[in-house]
């Protein structure tokens, strides 16, 4: 059993640790604000700083690591992925090496030169239209999309958390088989900005307080018109898309878990090494001394989980049950993290403009789809029922 | 609420399987197959209803039923919470978990007893039927995209 990661990775490691604490962690104050009241603090950074960085990150190789390379990126193993992501989560800076989601890359031909390359290179943003207002799943999904005459009918109104952006597209799920089952009746539409019946609004930020808060995007189909050829993968095939790439996201975000909850636990040392109480410094303290002890043993546990899941997934081992236990301990490690670290901060962590803030939120949103973690249990729990080895 | 004393297990064994085995909620007729209701649990009245075995409309088998909480729909197809209401809207979708047997108050404790002890691997191992295939779509992950 070797624990060394390859030359090639600590190289990718350590170009993509220098990048983010040299490019993107002094860009940290301008994210947050500057005034007392936030109102300069934004969501995104300024569309030509993103590009300068974007230049950057493709000079060094860098760009489009999780892309396939038949689809001009870089097609890095999930390790490698799983190593930069831990790095790019020690910044609040909302910034990635060329993330597109995996469902895009069952673009044809066509598809892929007029939405893919695009967001590729940010100059298009990809709307992902899969939730409905008011549900939960997709089990009782509403919109419709229905055949006539060769051509669809979307009817129906969809929220997306993407990205808004000045030129845009819409990745809808529709039923285009209602009485077929969610996994085979579902449909992948990609519609374009300006489609007839195709009407966008919200996706704006929030100032003052407020200021990191984005309203989701609501987009309606009011009898939006596509073509076969507007259709993503097979129809009626929605949910088999990106299926080569997607398990291996999921043990790729819980990396970002790892990466968000190192820079907590950097931050804490230093407000336990600094901050003074009753005359001494609470490093001193043994209750602060166990919280710091105990965040740093559930990063190192989940580290070695993501990185152990990780190494499978590139060997082409099934990663279902593996991907599942690192959500689940991930998801809850930085739970735990946040929680120390509010112990060990005191008030500051509550406190808006301060990275720490931004930190504890962003555990709380790893965990957004916590209600899932019942069905990563499941996952495990068959594999135990069936007899195999865990 | 039975009566103290209940229905022998042995003496019923053989429909009692029977009814557990059919893909269908068992409650109903396991409450049947129960000895009624004990009279120690009524107001004074003067009717003598021990021995009873009406559905009492808890509702308690409707809330058991994980089919209904994966599809909320159905359960919204009917005010009644009744057994009767669970045959009609689960039908042959039930999970056959026997959780709506294990909340019903009707049923003997006897019956339940041995629902637990003798029929919960076999449930089990249906059950873990039931999670999916591996081959099959997982839906979370399109949620984790499309939240992430």
């Amino acid at each position: 059993m070797d624990f060394e990661l390859p030359e090639e990775l600590k190289m990718v490691q350590s170009i993509s640790r220098a990048f983010v604490t040299e490019q993107l962690k002094p860009l940290e104050r301008s994210i947050l604000g500057r005034a007392a009241d936030l109102r300069d603090a934004t969501m995104y950074l300024p569309l030509e700083k993103e590009h300068e960085l974007m230049g950057m990150v493709k000079e060094i190789g860098l760009w489009g690591i999780s892309i396939p390379e038949e689809l001009g990126g870089s097609g890095l193993s999930t390790l490698a992925n799983c190593l930069v992501e831990e790095e790019l989560a020690q910044t609040i800076v909302p910034f990635s090496f060329g993330d597109v989601t995996p469902i895009l890359f069952n673009c044809n031909p066509e598809q892929r030169e007029r939405y893919f390359l695009p967001v590729f290179n940010r100059q298009k943003y990809a709307y992902l239209a899969l939730m409905e207002p008011g549900k939960e799943g997709f089990e009782n999904m509403e919109m419709r999309a229905e055949k006539k005459n060769g051509r669809y009918s979307l009817n129906g109104k969809k929220v997306s958390l993407s990205r808004a952006g000045e030129d845009y597209f819409a990745v809808v799920l529709a039923k285009t088989s209602p009485e077929r089952g969610p996994r085979d009746g579902v449909t992948c539409f990609l519609i374009d900005k300006g489609t007839p019946g195709f009407a966008v609004s919200g996706g704006r930020e929030k100032v003052g307080w407020e200021a990191q808060v984005r309203e989701p995007i609501t987009l309606v189909f009011d009898n939006c018109q596509a073509s076969a050829g507007d259709i993503l993968g097979e129809e009626g095939k929605a949910f088999y898309l990106g299926s080569k790439w997607l398990p291996a996201r999921r043990i790729v975000r819980s990396a970002r878990c790892v990466g968000a909850a190192e820079r907590i636990l950097d931050e804490s040392t230093i407000q336990a090494q600094t901050w003074t109480s009753f005359g001494q410094f609470i490093s001193g303290r043994p209750s602060v001394q166990a919280a710091l002890a105990d965040i740093a043993t559930n990063i190192h546990a989940a580290r070695l989980m993501v990185y152990e899941a990780a190494w499978k997934a590139d060997k082409g081992l099934p990663i279902r049950r593996e991907a599942a236990m690192v959500k689940i301990f991930a998801t809850q490690m930085i739970h735990l993290v946040a929680d120390n670290a509010v112990h060990i901060f005191d008030a500051p962590a509550y406190v808006g403009g301060l990275p720490m803030e931004r930190f504890c939120r962003n555990a709380t949103a790893m965990s957004s789809t916590n209600f899932a973690l019942q069905l990563q249990r499941s996952i495990i729990a068959r594999d135990i029922l069936k007899g195999l080895k865990i | 609420m039975p009566l103290r004393e209940q229905t022998d297990v042995e003496e019923v064994e053989t429909i009692l399987n029977e009814i557990l085995n059919t893909n269908s909620p068992p409650v109903a007729r396991c409450r049947l197959l129960s000895s009624g209701f004990n009279p120690g649990h009524t107001l004074n009245i003067i009717e003598d209803i021990g021995g009873h075995k009406e559905c009492l409309a808890c509702g308690c088998c409707v809330d058991a039923c994980p089919f209904l909480f994966r599809e909320p729909s159905r359960r919204e197809r009917t005010e009644q919470r009744t057994s009767m209401a669970l045959e009609v809207i689960v039908g042959a979708d039930c999970d056959q978990c026997d959780a709506c047997v294990l909340a019903c108050p009707q049923v003997d404790t006897t019956i339940k007893n041995y629902i637990v002890n003798r029929r919960m691997i076999e449930v089990m191992s249906r059950l873990e039927q039931r999670i999916g295939d591996e081959d099959e779509p997982d839906l979370d992950l399109f949620l984790e995209e499309a939240l992430s």
